[in-house]
């Protein structure tokens, strides 16, 4: 097919691209699809059940048939709409859903076995043998059907998010869209204006009616020209408005780059679009009128074929015909004359119809079968009961134009059907601030369409307090459809209903006779309405298939509801853009770079990084690595970050009164320039957090949490000072990451810390275990020191402002080589909080009370405090659980955390069960595994042999109940 | 006054060996090694100090005088800005300045990025939309917000109409350049 002349497209520029391997050309203006009709090429794909030859439907985003696959390699895109891709230089396509070529698909075979791919057949079929499912039936099936394949690589293109904010958000640049935002945006209110084409002007660019006297284009440009010269507007194109969400927020996607050649910065932006008010332009998709064997290449929407020939100046065939009920469809027979093509004839099912030009017109007839292997050749025409063929290319079939109401029923509301028009109308319950105008709202004819953008952009101004005058329009048609319902062409043969899921008025039939008859029901027995196009050529007209089945009226029938996106959007686009390490913040230590220039292992522990292990050379196991890093600490001194730790600065007159109430046990006795471990409930009792509780002056504490809950203790903490408690004096802010703190544990740690304190008494007496202190070091800088320790050493926490934790930490390995300063990481951390029997997050794990842990002599009666009531309450009180060491009773048996504790010889169920493993390890100071659980009535059976049980692995070990404290129970270590 | 003389050589948040920047088309983005802070929050019935004799400003706003600027971050709470300050102990000035309020050390709670447009505020509007779900109508020069920016808490504080600074936790301070190095990179991009 040769092109047509006039159009909209730039003749002195080609571009080349390819599909399915063959060099084609098309020029700028054009879609991917309009380029394919240009060279010829009707056939671009096959069906999605039966691999039935389609070709291209429609000239928008609505194409149910024409899916391609675009680009190659990673950045190949399967099920892409050929209708909405802008063409460029280089562009390759490729038909999909098909084995061997696109013209002898394999697969076509399925046709030839329909009869078994009917409505459900997946619900029916393939039931016995029921073991053959999973292995054979859905692979085999999942292989036959769906439409394109992912590339299963990583997608290297880059997408980005954002925000924007405006008082009124216009959706579509067709007549209506553009008369609502030129007379919005000469108030001088924020208006966006978005498109999903590449060009504004919607319907207008398939048309030739005049505006004035002049073509369309020419008032469209003088509408871009007002609006770009408007500094409040800002045009979106190739930016589909794809869901309405809460608030007057409208999810939208911009196609930056999709239609540039080669790989572009980005590729897609996901914008969230505040709007204080919005106008749903969207436009009208046209219907089909399903006869037998519809679904050939060349059979199209009359609208459709119309718009080719106006706007990219191309035909399918160079003889046409027109079947209508409405007189849309002479006016598309027009416009092919104008462009001399050859019309065959309009066959219009309304017996009155007239011919409204030099056309042969066959009234009160309908198309009853085509022909055409790989593209349409001839329809057969029945008036009267006599039917004849007639030849032709190209079939343009107009049943109606439905308003694309979509959006306008993303929060639930459900279309009106409008008896007269014979459409559904957008529901009067639509989002908040969402006014419909143009076609969407019903208003079909142009010089409407424009009113009704005008009045719609004036009546959600005014709600905005804004004063809006309508602006001049101009004089263009106003002409109805006299459309004469007629939802499908009864008959023996198989006529489409939705292309592509190959539902036919058949499936419909059939899923009556099966009482599928709900739409809800009938979308999912058949698959109607699913998939990339989610039936926008397709639902409402199956609805008015179904009510003429059932003798219902179509509202009676049903409506459907439409939920986002309005066309598919990417889920690389949805997630925002960042993937793969910067998917979520990561946090790192002061001392990372320091950690790593050493080779530490790391771990990722909720977002940080922390340094899990440092391995040394010749070291061929983490173990290895760990246990050397554990003696050292107890052997010379070992150093850790332990900066993550949340860290909440509390200030204020009422700060002992208001940790009081916070911690199960008491502080505001503290004494100034001393540390207290301490104890977090929840509500309900249970233990929530512990950690410690520092008094650096009167009104001064800063309370150490566990990391793991450092920001929801902050927040717990807020909430109780802002809403628990107002009437204290407290003020709190989060210190964790401003303060590097590091943790110097064992023998050498006080010889190791005299090395850099300015003249600071660290002995015995001045600094005893639990003191705290501000002081400096380094010569000058400021430091805030505390004497606490987990490991079970004498041991120490320093904490400086940050920026200088990573040259602390390098200083004390260095200075402390002598001492055997050794780094240490969480492994070991882990090891020596085990050794000393000190509960961490698998003992804190929402389900375990003070009692449990043996603090519950920490819950203080002489005070009330968050939880304290509850944790006395029957079922807590009487638990009977209790955390205790283990050790096994064969040193070469592991204690494995998450095995469940038996008692010796006992049938090893639940009611038997007698508690669980909370942590395990390699004790490398007791040279055996040894673990803490919690074990009924723990405290009164040291030394009793158990059998631990990890059914999972079907491990059974004899472990020895002992105290938790494997190290130094006397605490005469930490004391020193 | 600085902090006597230690030895121990700071790092920037970013971990490189000098403040990280980066230059994107109209828009220089700068990592603010300098920026010293102290939170400032009154005491129960406190008066309203006037640190450095700057008015502190009301909600969503900052204020600057000098080398010290405040912003607002919640009832009777501020930030205190010691531009070029980070290397002394702030927080006791700031203290000292605002006695009988509560005042916290927070200059390495933060890693603070500047934003500078040579092209006005066409650039730093553009940049806006890409980063915070805030309206910049209510982020003119002389605001302040707090907000969320790729899953992380951060202030927006509007320095002049072609002057933005973004402040994010400092743990986090790779992530956060890495948000807005791309952001301003890609703008430059469509732009070009």
């Amino acid at each position: 097919m040769t092109r047509l002349s006039g159009g909209l497209i730039d003749r002195s520029r080609t571009l080349r691209f390819s599909f399915n391997g063959q060099a084609l050309t098309g020029h700028p203006g054009d879609t991917l699809a309009s380029a394919l009709m240009a060279n010829g090429v009707l056939l671009v794909g096959r069906s999605f059940k039966y691999h039935r030859p389609r070709g291209i439907f429609t000239a928008g985003s609505e194409e149910p048939n024409a899916l391609v696959e675009i680009g190659s390699g990673a950045r190949a895109e399967p099920n892409t709409r050929a209708t909405v891709v802008e063409l460029f230089d280089g562009l390759q396509a490729r038909s999909q859903n098909h084995v061997g070529s696109l013209k002898r698909d394999l697969l076509a075979v399925n046709d030839w076995f329909s009869p078994f791919f009917a409505a459900g057949f997946y619900y029916k079929t393939f039931m016995w043998p029921q073991k053959f499912w999973e292995k054979f039936y859905e692979p085999a099936i999942r292989h036959a059907a769906g439409l394109g394949r992912l590339s299963g690589e990583p997608d290297p293109d880059a997408y980005d998010k954002g925000f924007l904010h405006c008082d009124l958000l216009v959706i579509g640049g067709g007549a209506a869209g553009l008369a609502a935002a030129l007379t919005a945006a000469r108030t001088g209110a924020r208006v966006i204006l978005a498109d999903e084409d590449f060009r504004l002007g919607g319907r207008f660019l398939a048309e030739t009616h005049p505006l004035d006297d002049a073509p369309a284009t020419d008032w469209i440009a003088g509408a871009e020209a007002e609006l770009s010269s408007l500094p409040n507007l800002r045009i979106m194109r190739r930016t589909t408005v794809y869901g309405v969400f809460d608030s007057g927020v409208y999810g939208a996607l911009e196609r930056v780059s999709d239609h540039l050649p080669g790989p572009a910065k980005l590729r897609q932006t996901l914008w969230r679009i505040t709007a204080r008010r919005a106008v749903l332009a969207a436009g009208a998709t046209e219907r089909h009128i399903p006869f037998a064997n519809n679904d050939r290449p060349g059979v199209m929407l009359a609208g459709a074929l119309r718009a080719y020939a106006n706007r990219y100046a191309v035909a399918p065939a160079e003889r046409v015909a027109i079947f209508t009920n409405n007189d849309d469809g002479h006016r598309t027979a027009l416009d092919l004359l104008g462009k001399d093509v050859a019309v065959a004839g309009v066959i219009d099912s309304r017996a009155g119809a007239q011919a409204q030009g030099d056309y042969p017109l066959f009234a009160g007839a309908t198309v009853t079968d085509s022909k055409g292997r790989h593209g349409l050749r001839a329809v057969e025409v029945t008036a009267n009961g006599r039917a004849e063929w007639l030849d032709c290319g190209a079939l343009g079939v107009s049943g109606g134009w439905n308003p694309n109401v979509h959006l306008a029923s993303h929060h639930r509301g459900r279309p009106v059907w409008d008896e007269a028009a014979q459409v559904f109308l957008p529901p009067p319950d639509g989002p908040e601030g969402l006014f419909v105008a143009g076609a969407a709202a019903g208003h079909g004819s142009t010089a409407a369409a424009l009113r009704s953008g005008a009045e719609a952009a004036r009546d959600a101004l005014a709600g905005l307090g804004l004063d809006v005058s309508l602006p001049d329009l101009p004089r263009t048609e106003d002409a109805g459809l006299n459309l004469h319902p007629l939802w499908h062409v009864p008959g023996k043969g198989r006529a489409w209903v939705d292309f592509q899921n190959d539902v036919t008025v058949k499936d419909i039939a059939l899923s009556y006779l099966e009482n599928m008859r709900p739409v809800e029901h009938l979308k999912r027995w058949t698959t109607l309405g699913m998939a990339t196009d989610q039936g926008k050529t397709a639902n409402v007209t199956a609805l008015a298939v179904m009510a003429e089945l059932t003798g219902q009226t179509i509202p009676q029938t049903g409506t459907t509801i439409f939920r986002p996106p309005y066309t598919p959007v990417a889920l690389s686009a949805l997630g925002g853009g960042d993937n793969g390490g910067h998917f979520k913040p990561r946090r790192l230590t002061p001392t990372h770079q320091w950690a790593a220039a050493q080779g530490a292992v790391f771990v990722e522990v909720g977002q940080w990084m922390r340094a899990q292990y440092f391995p040394r050379a010749g070291e061929s196991h983490w173990r290895e690595t760990v246990d050397r890093e554990v003696l050292a600490t107890r052997k010379g001194v070992g150093i850790c970050d332990v900066t993550t730790l949340g860290k909440v600065d509390v200030q204020g007159a009422d700060a002992g009164e208001f940790l009081n109430r916070v911690y199960a046990n008491a502080m505001g006795s503290l004494k100034v320039g001393m540390v207290r471990y301490g104890l977090m409930l929840r509500e309900d009792g249970v233990v929530w957090d512990d950690g410690t509780c520092a008094r650096l002056a009167d009104t001064h504490y800063v309370v150490t949490t566990t990391t793991a809950n450092a920001g929801t203790i902050y927040r717990h903490m807020e909430f109780c000072r802002q809403c628990l408690w107002p009437e204290l004096d407290v003020q709190l802010i989060s210190t964790t990451d401003a303060w590097a703190q590091i943790a110097v544990a064992g023998p050498n740690a006080r010889r190791l810390l005299e090395r850099i304190v300015d003249g600071f008494d660290l002995s015995n007496e001045a600094f005893p275990f639990m003191a705290c202190a501000s002081l400096t070091i380094c010569g000058g800088l400021r430091a805030r020191l505390f004497r606490i320790s987990f490991s079970g050493e004498l041991a120490y926490e320093i904490a400086v402002p940050a920026r200088y934790g990573n040259a602390l930490m390098a200083r004390l390995v260095e200075i402390g080589a002598d001492l055997g300063a050794t780094p240490y990481g969480t492994e070991a951390l882990g090891v020596m909080r085990i050794e000393k029997g000190h509960a961490a997050g698998n003992e804190l794990n929402g389900q375990t009370t003070a009692q449990m842990l043996g603090l519950g002599r920490m819950v203080s009666t002489k005070k009330d405090s968050i939880g304290a009531v509850m944790s006395r309450r029957e079922g807590l009180a009487s638990e009977r659980r209790v955390l205790v060491g283990l050790e096994p009773v064969d040193p070469a048996r592991p204690v494995v955390a998450g095995a469940h504790l038996f008692a010796d010889g006992a049938e090893q169920n639940t009611d038997t069960d007698q508690g669980w493993i909370t942590s395990g390890a390699h004790s490398p100071h007791l040279g055996h595994a040894i673990g803490l659980g919690f074990l009924d009535n723990g405290a009164a059976r040291m030394g009793e042999m158990i059998v631990a049980a990890n059914p999972l692995q079907g491990q059974t070990v004899k472990v020895r109940v002992t105290s938790p404290h494997f190290i130094d129970p006397e605490g005469e270590r930490l004391r020193a | 006054m600085p902090d006597r003389v230690h030895d121990l050589s700071p790092l920037p948040a970013t971990g490189g060996a000098a403040p990280a920047t980066a230059r994107h088309g109209a828009l220089t983005l700068t990592e603010n090694d300098g920026l010293a802070l102290a939170s400032l929050a009154l005491r129960r019935g406190g008066a309203q100090p006037a640190p450095f004799g700057l008015t502190l400003p009301g909600p969503g706003g900052w204020a600057a005088q000098g080398e010290i600027s405040a912003f607002w971050t919640g009832p009777d709470q501020w930030m205190i800005e010691g531009h070029r300050l980070a290397g002394m102990d702030f927080a006791a000035r700031v203290a000292a300045e605002a006695s009988g309020a509560s005042v916290t050390e927070q200059t390495d709670g933060f890693a603070a990025f500047e934003i500078r447009s040579s092209a006005g505020e066409a650039p730093i509007l553009a940049l806006l939309a890409k980063l915070v779900n805030i309206d910049p109508a209510n982020l003119a020069s002389g605001r302040a917000a707090r907000t969320g920016l790729h899953h992380m808490s951060v202030f927006v504080i509007r320095r002049a109409p072609d002057h933005l600074a973004v402040a994010g936790m400092r743990s986090a301070a790779g992530t956060l350049w890495h948000v807005l190095e791309t952001a301003v990179a890609r703008l430059d991009a469509a732009a070009a």
